[in-house]
């Protein structure tokens, strides 16, 4: 695609990078085949191509963005699923991401808008804040259907069950001998709806030889603000968690473990974010924590085979790529997995879209639940805590991170969320996981 | 248009909107701008609008408000055979029928004998997934382009893919279509008048002559609905590959492969592909800007860093397991070893090799996008294919290499090519990748292909599927007899030329 921005324009680093990403775009179009605004609207512009045509009109003009193009682009749920069909990998998150920017600055959101992102960007990565409105919010959730719109579904959204667990920085000791010494990103908005994921993954770490840390000071990976256009908030929770990080790499860190994978896309990425060396080793170092768990090995598993049907999140399988490693971990660890139709569309969640931009994660939230719902599994998995709000909410039935059932499998409770769920005894089958067994038919 | 009355677009778009609700019709600036892109050298096709029919009705009501009011239709599915046309129709001006939006459903799927029924907006993709979600006991025969392509458009363009059931057209039965004056046909069993049709998507041949091939390139009705046959799953599927070093190893390579196929001991096609088919899909040029071929040296060096040589075959066994399938290798492996310039490459080995994975997925019946990665290799967003085909003779397909080699390189362009080998005949995928946007590079695109086009035809040689720009050059290589019979079969079934005029170069 050809650009005509000016010399002047180019000589900001963000317009020039912008520049080569656009220039990389030749509008094949394969994106529109997989981008769930544009296969649900047929609107040119709720396509990538579309969007990418809009945010480089947008930076050449410069200034004050118009309504339309504002309303286009945030309506992008940046689930990538365009970079990975991109036959020429053209880089939308960082182009996305330098529009979010672009807006934020330069555009004038009603009063409405810019109090509900406020009241987002502010809330989510303080857990203990978060999780004070989330007491109140539920204590209010009876009144909702007398509040206004967002508000509304702000309230909706709140799971009907919440096991918060803020964790304090502090140091976990392997059992028995240390094989390794990670430090764990606890998170932020996590902690507050779902303190099991972090117990179970600590528990699982331990058992495999992990010394496990919370870092002083570490905190929100800064996802959240940056995907609203807040670079400069966002780049301050980045240094923090850099600067923390380093400090216990001095003394000695095998990994960084992220265990919510839309904050692992985000910090595997602060070498960009940042442009200095240290967030670049920080980044290097950063695994998801089913990449870390393949790597190491997972003790043999001892589940019954139920049915988990599991859920990619767009940021572990467009923005990290890490696919079979769930998989590979679950089957391990005796499971049945079985692939949800249509697995490189979004559910709906995608940070905060689900808040900001109800009406299209709806429709994305029931089409995906009615996927996974096809696949009649006992049990539904996913490594995301954005995903398992979205789905336990559109499937009404609960969801339960990986690691819970990693944990489970190898010594840990089974996972509670699972409490009201009756299992089905597994039935013999005569397939494997990947392809008939060879008894099967004629084979 | 065969009339000389105009169409009367307003009339016709206010009709599907009254009829099929204002929803079915998009005619935003955005839209016609994006369904008129291509990547071809002749330029975009700007649309006079797209309309979204829900059903073979539906379809019906648009194609009879077209001879109404004398308004080109042009059907797409899905609008994945980017290099071939994308969706942008055969001239500027006419009306997409875009059949993926809405008509998207797998109408049936007959696990006990195995075949699907489709409609032209279900993809590869959305058919895998499920048979995967049925127990994954059923394969579908994939190509190895976009997982969103549609089944039927890749069938009716005489598309084709890998293992035994690699005949996309060949293994489909019973097609449902609405003609070009708008009445309803079902082909095959399917003919019969009947509520019920059992063996509408099981048998191909009773009363009656065979009219489904007439819907295959061709312009004469708009498939509704198709019957595709799908194989039992093999549990096990096993690899291998052999590299050959020197460009003159294809004429013993195709002999090599030839008895292979023609005893069908190996069950898939051979992918024959040269080293830039290999590794071009893994980057950039490191040319791109030359104007001229790449560099022997740039190619020697590629193939060092991809460790293929210039020639690669590919082909799998199926079977129970992997110990069943291992003497069949051995044989093979025994076969190549004959000729001592072959490399071999186990099913491990390539699993790692990200140009060879393709290859596996494509005998896996399982879409993947890694071939996309060719359209890289030249940024600037151009691309056609040139595919005529090759005896399965070896000096034969190594002429045709000598020739072919030496147009791209007069133009200045990098020859990438796959030979899909069966027993008697190979189909030569040649890829011509360019900057869309220089001028002079659209031009050399062009005119190599124009010039192989007539280079293949004097020597007898016809192409298979072919860019859109390029379908009345080949429909003006035919016979006067082929004309004059597919004018008259389009003037018997579409008599005022409402479907895709100018498709495949009949209007």
């Amino acid at each position: 695609m050809q650009t005509h921005f000016t010399a002047t324009q180019l000589q900001d680093p963000g317009i020039a990078e912008a520049d080569t990403i656009l220039r990389t775009c030749v509008h094949y179009g394969f994106c529109t085949n997989t981008c769930p605004t544009y296969v649900l609207t047929r609107d040119e512009n709720e396509s990538p191509r579309g969007r990418i045509d809009l945010i480089r009109a947008m930076l050449e003009r410069g200034g004050v963005p118009d309504a339309k193009t504002v309303a286009h682009l945030d309506s992008c749920l940046s689930c990538l699923s365009c970079m990975t069909t991109c036959a020429v990998k053209v880089d939308y998150a960082h182009l996305i991401d330098r529009a979010r920017v672009h807006i934020e600055q330069h555009f004038n959101r009603g009063l409405t808008d810019r109090l509900m992102r406020a009241l987002l960007a502010t809330v989510l990565p303080r857990p203990r804040l978060f999780l004070a409105l989330l007491s109140a919010g539920r204590l209010a959730k009876p009144l909702a259907a007398l509040l206004p719109g967002r508000l509304r579904v702000l309230l909706t959204m709140i799971p009907a069950r919440i096991t918060p667990d803020v964790l304090t920085s502090q140091v976990f000791p392997a059992e028995g001998t240390r094989r390794y010494r990670v430090a764990l990103l606890a998170g932020c908005a996590q902690q507050a709806l779902d303190g099991d994921i972090n117990a179970a993954t600590i528990r699982l770490l331990r058992r495999h030889g992990c010394e496990v840390v919370i870092a002083p000071e570490s905190g929100c990976c800064g996802s959240l603000p940056l995907h609203m256009g807040r670079e400069a908030d966002a780049k301050g929770y980045a240094r923090a968690n850099v600067a923390a990080w380093m400090r216990e790499q001095a003394v000695g860190l095998d990994a960084i473990i992220v265990n919510a994978s839309g904050c692992g896309t985000t910090v595997k990425d602060y070498g960009h974010l940042l442009g200095d060396d240290d967030a670049r080793r920080i980044a290097a170092l950063t695994k998801d924590v089913s990449e870390f768990l393949a790597d190491i090995g997972l003790q043999a598993g001892h589940l019954p085979a139920y049915r988990v049907a599991y859920h990619d999140p767009c940021s572990m399988q467009h923005g990290q790529k890490v696919i079979e490693q769930p998989r590979a971990l679950l089957r391990a660890a005796g499971l049945r997995v079985v692939d949800v139709p249509e697995r490189h569309f979004c559910c709906g969640s995608a940070g905060t879209y689900n808040l900001l931009q109800p009406a299209m994660a709806k429709q994305l939230g029931e089409r995906k639940a009615a996927h996974i719902v096809s696949t009649d599994p006992d049990i539904i998995a996913t490594g995301n805590i954005g995903c398992m709000t979205q789905l336990a909410h559109h499937l009404g039935r609960p969801v339960v991170h990986t690691v819970e059932l990693f944990d489970w499998a190898t010594g840990g409770p089974r996972p509670a969320a699972l409490d009201s769920v009756t299992l089905r005894e597994p039935a013999p089958e005569i397939q494997t996981d990947s392809a008939p067994a060879a008894n099967a038919g004629f084979w | 248009m065969s009339t000389n009355l105009p169409a009367n677009f307003d009339a016709f778009f206010q009709e599907i909107a009254r009829s099929l609700g204002a929803e079915a019709v998009n005619r935003s600036e955005e839209t016609l701008i994006r369904y008129g892109e291509n990547t071809m050298p002749g330029g975009d096709r700007r649309p006079a609008g797209v309309v979204y029919p829900g059903s073979t009705a539906e379809v019906q009501t648009v194609v009879r408000a077209a001879n109404t009011h004398r308004v080109p239709l042009y059907p797409v599915s899905t609008g994945n055979n980017i290099g071939l046309g994308s969706r942008s129709a055969s001239t500027a001006g006419q009306v997409i029928l875009d059949l993926g939006r809405r008509m998207n459903r797998i109408l049936e799927i007959n696990d006990r004998l195995a075949y699907a029924v489709v409609e032209p907006g279900v993809t590869y993709q959305a058919m895998y997934d499920e048979l995967v979600r049925r127990g994954n006991q059923l394969m579908l025969d994939v190509t190895s382009g976009p997982p969103q392509g549609g089944m039927i458009g890749n069938s009716l363009d005489k598309g084709a893919g890998y293992t035994p059931y690699f005949d996309h057209f060949g293994f489909s039965c019973g097609m449902e279509v609405v003609l070009g004056n708008g009445e309803l046909l079902r082909t095959g069993d399917g003919s019969l008048d009947a509520d019920t049709l059992v063996n509408w998507h099981t048998s191909k041949y009773s009363f009656g002559p065979i009219l489904d091939g007439l819907f295959t390139q061709s312009n004469f009705g708009v498939v509704t609905r198709m019957g595709l046959w799908l194989m039992p799953r093999p549990p096990a599927v096993q690899s291998f590959h052999f590299t050959f070093p020197d460009d003159d190893d294809l004429a013993e390579v195709i002999e090599l492969c030839r008895p292979l196929k023609l005893s069908n001991f190996v069950p898939t096609l051979f992918r024959v592909a040269n080293d830039l088919y290999l590794t071009a899909s893994e980057g950039e040029s490191p040319e791109a800007r030359s104007g001229r071929s790449l560099s022997n040296d740039a190619r020697k060096a590629l193939q060092q860093k991809h460790g293929v040589g210039a020639w690669t075959v590919s082909g799998g066994f199926y079977g129970p397991n992997e110990a069943a399938i291992a003497p069949m290798i051995q044989r093979v492996r025994d076969h190549f070893g004959k000729s001592g310039k072959a490399r071999y490459i186990d099913h491990q080995q390539a699993q790692s090799v990200p140009t060879l994975q393709v290859a596996i997925n494509a005998f896996s019946g399982k879409p993947s996008l890694g071939e996309l990665g060719l359209l890289k290799w030249h940024p600037g967003g151009g691309n056609i294919w040139f595919t005529p085909g090759t005896p399965m003779d070896g000096a034969v397909a190594n002429e045709f290499q000598t020739l072919c080699r030496g147009i791209y390189e007069r133009h200045g362009l990098d020859y990438t090519v796959m030979n899909v080998c069966g027993a008697r005949f190979a189909r030569g995928l040649h890829v011509i990748t360019f900057n869309r946007e220089d001028q002079d590079e659209r031009q050399r695109a062009d005119a190599c292909y124009r010039e192989m086009a007539d280079a293949f035809a004097a020597r007898g040689v016809f192409v298979g599927r072919a860019p859109l720009d390029y379908h009345a050059l080949h429909f003006g290589q035919t016979m006067p007899g082929f004309q004059s019979a597919c004018n008259a079969v389009k003037r018997a079934l579409d008599p005022n030329d409402v479907i895709a005029p100018g498709r495949y170069g009949m209007a």
